[in-house]
This record gives structure tokens, sequence and C-alpha cells, in this order.
């Protein structure tokens, strides 16, 4: 008790501190969130694009820019500038400048040129084949009226028959089967909310763990320890369990976030999954927070160390960009990490279609390591305080 | 004394191994994690090619107009190669999608192309797209023939299906890329390191000040009862400080540019400029919480590391497009936000060369750096100690 009692002073005296970087750490998780970060919504099926109409509005020019705007999500930008931040952002894949009189120039035969700008994504190149589509069968409309009537050109050239026989043909489509039942993207919100938290849990537990306990490590208090009758491992274990209340108030905060922010996902089964897979891996950033302020003594280290280590996982494991655009040897690296093993968990249960014990077996595995990790914390942390108790 | 004070603080500082850490170490370890990340992120961006399975049953094999595109868009030895095709049975096809090897699934029921899919995607939304082609390309072809019909002339169905296929593929459209050169987006990251470390370099500022100050230790109460003026001493200190936080941003530039081949535009002289702007609105910032804060020095040094992480994240530090989303949703905060100024400017020197936007961001950290230096005035002046 009176160690427990010790540890809540220290945490009261640091209060200010703990408040200022765990509300900073939770509303970096929720902005991040809320933001519909792109990077991570790769999979769109339908490209973000830019027309740019200098031409009037009408006859084969409207029928152009209606079927792109069916075909995509469209977007309105003022300024020229504002499309060039877009695109460069990935915001807008692709952005098409429709010049003055193109409608004339089509109806004469001419293949009028045609601006576009790409960001070059996967998006881009699809809208951009998208377009080159259109103007294909456009192009074979016009060609196939002209030639019919080829004395009187345009005059005789029936705009609206060749737009509708353009809207005609490509009103026909094959038929697509999805065979999932999972709503795709609410999972990866989920699962990009979650591998987020890694960051925001670690660095959070990291910080207020080592800032109090570090406490404990001043020489003088160091020697109180040492010559108390109470046994190394029994205090180490009294201070683990009071960090663990500091710990599960941090799980249960991002948690109860990620109900407004996720939503229904976390009502179902793959949610509660989510859920515990944090909790295991909040133990694990415990044990790791007490290795850490076990072996440094400093205060002003705990910044340098919170940093190095949660930014390093954070960004070698995939909490902030997506685990599939990491390179191979970047990910076999980032194993060394608590953090790669909890991701990989997120990523599988954002595929799981449904929740059984046998389906579930990647997670327990997962979490197996976790446990096993935070275990060997523990184990070397009781190493470095039973060298420590020497003091000079 | 300018000089004696100047020297001293310098050594001081770059003795200071905590100091030496955030301010020369931190951002190279971080830079390097950016290049393990983000070696890997616009490769994979990109249209890559697209695994599918296709039901090799007989409708497909009699269907000349799916065989033959698949055939050619499957060329392995072609530059514009866009699927890698495996011909299977029904029941394979399936286990392949299942299991995911396969993107999505060809199946020829009778003349109507159905697609399986797993779930929705770029990629899946391509094969669809080549699927419709074909489909339209028929449809074309019915109406051409139907045409001909129509004015009483016999179709001659092998030439117009060779007529409308090479209008099809031809692609005879005249579309000009417009594009502007530097694309590269994930620069923004290496941009964001640099105001990083411009903000962190003021921990420097911050610790020099603080051997000033009387209320934060016996070496500032020593230094405010020699008989120099207050504005010399403090000067001299604060701008040892900037030189010692320009040296680790020099390494800093060194070492993204010879090591990470970090591009930051053909403008050198821009490039350093937007640095010392950049430098200077961290030290300000760090003279502002260290005058204005009344706390121990490692908790203005919290203060200090956390308002630059959170200026950091919302100039894209931890996901690209937040800075993006926090310029066209909020601007105020990205008007005030220092880490945005300096990433800003780089992206400008990067993407739109030297031009207004540029300049808007140089005048933007002076006008930042001149606000917090009036507010840390406002905290320095008038300090004078009674005897007791």
């Amino acid at each position: 008790m009176t160690v427990f009692k010790a540890f809540l002073h220290v945490l009261n005296k640091c209060n200010g501190m703990v408040i200022l970087y765990t509300a900073l750490l939770l509303l970096f998780g929720g902005i991040n969130a809320k933001s519909g970060d792109t990077t991570s919504q790769f999979t769109a099926d339908k490209p973000e694009i830019v027309i740019v109409n200098q031409d009037e509005n009408v006859g084969i020019t409207k029928n152009f820019t209606d079927y792109i705007a069916a075909h995509s999500k469209r977007k309105e930008l003022k300024s020229e500038e504002d499309i060039d931040d877009a695109i460069f952002y990935r915001q807008v894949a692709f952005v098409i400048y429709i010049p003055q009189g193109y409608r004339q120039a089509v109806l004469n035969g001419e293949t009028p040129e045609l601006r576009y700008k790409s960001c070059q994504s996967a998006d881009a190149s699809f809208a951009q084949m998208m377009v080159e589509s259109y103007l294909a069968i456009q192009q074979n409309y016009v060609d196939a009226a002209l030639q019919a009537n080829p004395d009187e050109k345009n005059i005789s050239l029936n705009e609206e028959e060749v737009c509708k026989d353009i809207t005609q043909t490509l009103e026909q489509t094959s038929t697509v089967h999805v065979t999932t039942t999972l709503d795709t993207n609410s999972m990866s919100k989920a699962a990009g909310y979650y591998n987020f938290a890694s960051y925001s849990l670690l660095a959070g537990a990291i910080f207020v763990i080592c800032l109090v306990l570090t406490s404990f490590q001043e020489l003088p208090i160091r020697k109180r320890i040492t010559i108390s009758s109470m046994n190394y491992k029994k205090h180490n274990a009294i201070l683990l369990a009071s960090n663990l209340l500091f710990a599960i108030a941090l799980w249960l905060f991002y948690g109860l976030i990620s109900f407004v922010i996720v939503g229904k996902v976390m009502f179902r089964a793959q949610g509660a999954m989510y859920l515990a897979n944090s909790f295991v891996f909040t133990l694990c950033a415990l044990t790791m927070a007490f290795l850490i302020s076990s072996i440094f003594n400093n205060k002003e280290a705990v910044n340098g160390i919170v940093n190095v280590v949660a930014l390093g996982s954070a960004f070698l494991c995939g909490a902030f960009i997506p685990v599939e655009w990491l390179p191979d040897g970047v990910l076999a690296v980032g194993r060394i990490f608590p953090a790669y093993w909890y991701i990989q968990t997120n990523e599988y249960l954002k595929t799981l279609e449904t929740v059984s014990v046998s389906g579930l077996k990647p997670v327990f595995i997962n979490m197996l390591v976790m446990a096993l990790y935070g275990v060997f914390y523990i184990i070397v942390a009781n190493i470095v305080s039973a060298k420590k108790r020497v003091v000079a | 004394m300018f000089g004696h004070n100047f020297k001293y603080t310098f050594k001081v500082l770059m003795r200071n191994r905590m100091l030496l850490f955030w301010t020369f170490v931190f951002p190279l370890v971080l830079g390097t994690m950016f290049k393990l990340a983000f070696s890997n992120i616009e490769n994979s961006e990109k249209l890559n090619v697209i695994p599918i399975a296709i039901v090799d049953n007989e409708d497909f094999q009699g269907n000349e107009a799916f065989r033959r595109t698949f055939e050619t868009l499957s060329d392995e030895s072609s530059d514009e190669q866009m699927f890698d095709t495996v011909y299977v049975s029904k029941d394979e096809a399936d286990t392949l999608l299942s299991d995911g090897d396969v993107d999505g699934v060809l199946y020829m029921n009778g003349a109507e192309p159905e697609i399986w899919i797993h779930e929705n995607g770029i990629n899946q939304t391509v094969l669809q797209y080549v699927v419709d082609e074909i489909v339209h390309t028929s449809a074309i072809m019915e109406k051409r023939v139907q045409n001909e019909l129509e004015q009483g002339a016999m179709p001659d169905i092998e030439g117009l299906y060779k007529n409308v296929m090479e209008q099809v593929a031809g692609r005879k459209s005249n579309l000009v890329d417009a594009s502007r050169a530097n694309m590269s987006y994930t620069m923004i990251e290496y941009y964001t390191l640099i105001a990083m470390a411009c903000l962190y370099g003021g921990i420097l500022g911050m610790t020099a000040l603080s051997r000033n100050l009387p209320n934060m230790g016996n070496l500032g109460k020593r230094t405010a009862i020699v008989p120099i003026s207050k504005a010399k001493t403090m000067f001299s200190s604060l701008l040892a400080a900037y030189c010692t936080q320009l040296i680790g941003l020099a390494i800093l530039f060194v070492y993204t540019i010879f090591v990470m081949k970090v591009d930051y535009g053909e403008n050198l002289p821009y490039v350093i400029l937007l640095a010392l702007a950049g430098s200077l609105a961290g030290l300000t910032l760090a003279i502002m919480v260290t005058t204005v804060v009344k706390t121990g020095e490692n908790g203005k040094l919290g203060i200090l590391i956390g308002i630059t992480m959170a200026c950091c994240f919302l100039s894209g530090m931890m996901g690209i497009t937040m800075k993006y989303i926090i310029e066209k949703h909020v601007p105020f905060l990205d008007k005030i936000n220092p880490a945005s100024m300096i990433t800003d400017g780089y992206y400008a020197l990067y993407y739109y060369g030297v031009d207004k936007r540029f300049w808007m961001d140089v005048a933007s950290l002076g006008i930042f750096s001149a606000f917090m230096l009036l507010v840390s005035a406002q905290g320095l002046r008038r300090q004078k100690y009674d005897s007791i």
C-alpha cells in the first residue's frame, strides 16, 4: 500500500504533463480517423475527378461531362492552385480540361486537344482509361455519322442521335458479383483507428509510466528502497500493478472514443476483438514502459525514448501507413516490436467474415506473442532491478 | 563581454548530451525511419499488374473478342501488360478468389460475361472496365451492322469488326499531360522533419535562456547580478543557441540530401532562407514558453515537445494528407502553425518554385517570430529583484 500511495502521489504531482500528453495522443488518434486519410482508402472504386469545362455544357460536351461525373466522384475546386494542391496530395486523381469550342470541333470530325493532370496513381490511370475509352466510342459514332453523310458534314450530323448511341452503348455493362458480406470501408476505418492506437497507447504508456517511475530511481529514494525489508520483486510487482491502473484508464479512453468514431463495427464481434487485441497490447506497452524506466534513471531522457520507441515502431510496423505499402525488409525489422503483431491482428480482423474459434486462431497466436514479449520485459526489468540494488 | 558569453553558452550547449540528442541525433533517426517506411509507398499506389482468373469453359473459348483481348492484355513480354491471368476451372477460380490469390474472376455464361470479386477496389474496377469495353465494342458492332442493314447494304462483318476494333483500341484521342513535374508526395514527410528539427532546436534556446533567468537556478541568480545589461547577456546566449541550432540543421540537410536523396527543388539560397526563418520561429517559440510558463525546466521542456509534436502532427508528419485537410478545412489552424509554414514553404519551393506562396510562408514565419518575441518581452520586462 505504501508503494501504491507513493505512486499515486508522484502521478498527482505530474498531473499537468500526464493530462497534456494523454489528451494530445487521444486527439491525434481521433483526428486521424475522422479525417479519413485517403492514403489508406486506396481501394476507392470511383476515382476523384475534376472537370474544368470551358465549353458550353450542351450536346456532345454535356454527354461527355455527364458520363465522367456518373463514373467518378466529381470534385469542384475554385482555383488552379487548389487543383494542383489536390493533385499533389492525392485528393484528386485526375483533372480533365475541356477547351472552348470542343463540341463544335468534335462535330466537325476533328479530335481536339484535351489537357489533363494526373497524380499518377492507380485511380488516375483508371480515370485516364475511362476518358480514353469514352473518346474512342464518341469518335466511332461521330465518324460513322459523318461517313453516312460525307457531303453535308456537321450540318446533317445528328448530334442528338450520336449522344443517344454513345449513352446506350455505355449503359451496357457486365454483371458483377461480390462475394464478401463485409462492409469493407467500415472495417478498414476500424483497423486504421486501432493501428494508429499502437502509437498513442505506446507513447502514452511509456511517457507517463516512465515519468512517474524515474522518481523512484533517484539515488536517495533508491537507497531507501534498497534497505527496506520488502523484496525487490514484490516491490516491482506492486509498481507494475499500480501502473496497470493508468494503462487500463488509457485503454478505456481509447476504446470509448472508438465507439464514437468507428461506429457500428464496434458493436459486432470484430469490435470486441479489436478491443481485446488493444487491451493485450496495452499490457505489453505497460511492461515495456516498466522495463525502460528500470533501465533509464534520467527524466530528461524519457521524452527522447518515447519518441524513438513509439515513432519507430509506428513507422516500421504500419501504424501510420498501410501495412501492404511497407517493403518486406521493413516489415521483417518491424517483427521485433510488439506493435507488429498487434497491427497484423487488426489487419486480419479487417477481412474476417465470421468470428469463430478456428477463425480466430491467428489472433490468439499474435496475442500470445505479445504476452510473451510482456513476460520477457518483466524478467529483464527484474534482472536490471536486482543489479541496480547495489548502490555505491 | 558579448563574445565571452556567446562562446561559453555555445560550449555549454555543445556539451549537453540531451540537447544534442534532440537537435542533432533524433531528426536523423526519424529521417532514417521515414526512408525505410516510405521507400515503397509511391510504387504501391501505381496501377500494377492485376492477378485475375478466367474460367476456361467452352463459352470463353468460343468468344473471340474476350479471348483475344485478355491474351493481349496478359502478355508478359508486353510493356502494357495489365493482367496476370490464370485459366482454371470454376471451382479453382472460387478457391483462388476466396484465398485472395486473385483480385477477380471472369466467367462467361453463354455470351454474358460475369465478374466475381471478393471486395470492391481499384483493381476490381479496372477488370470490370476492361470487360465492359469489350461489351461496348460488341454493341458498336451490332449498331453498325443494324445501320447497314437498314440502308439496304450487305454488311461486311469481318471488315466492320476489324474497323471498330482498330478505332476503339487505337485510341486516337488527343490527350495532353499538363501535370506538374515534381509529384513525389512523400517529400512532405521530410519537410515536416525539417520543421520538427527547427522547432525542437528551440530547446537549445530554452536552455540558454534558463541560464539567465534568476527564477530558474543559481546560475541565473549569479548572471542577474553581473554589471552587464540584461539585453546583452540574453541576446548573446540566444545567438549561441541559434548558431548551434543551425549547425544541427545543416547536418540534417546534408544527411537528407546526400543519403536520403530528398529533393528540395533547385533553389538552394531559398531553402537556406526558409531554414533560417524556421529556426528563428522555433527559437522564439521556446523563448515564449520559457518566459510565459511558470514551471520547472522539465515541465517547460515537456510543454515545448508537446507543442512541437502537435504542430508536426497537424502539418502531416503522421499522415501526409493531414496537412492538406487542415489547410483546406481549418485554415486558421494552418496559418498559426509554424511547422505548417515551414512544411508549406518547402512544398512551395519543390512544387511551384519561388513564387508568392513561398514568400507568404517566409513572411508568416517572420510575423510568428515577432509575435512570440512580443509576448516574451511582456514576460521578461521589468523583472527586478528587491534586496531582502
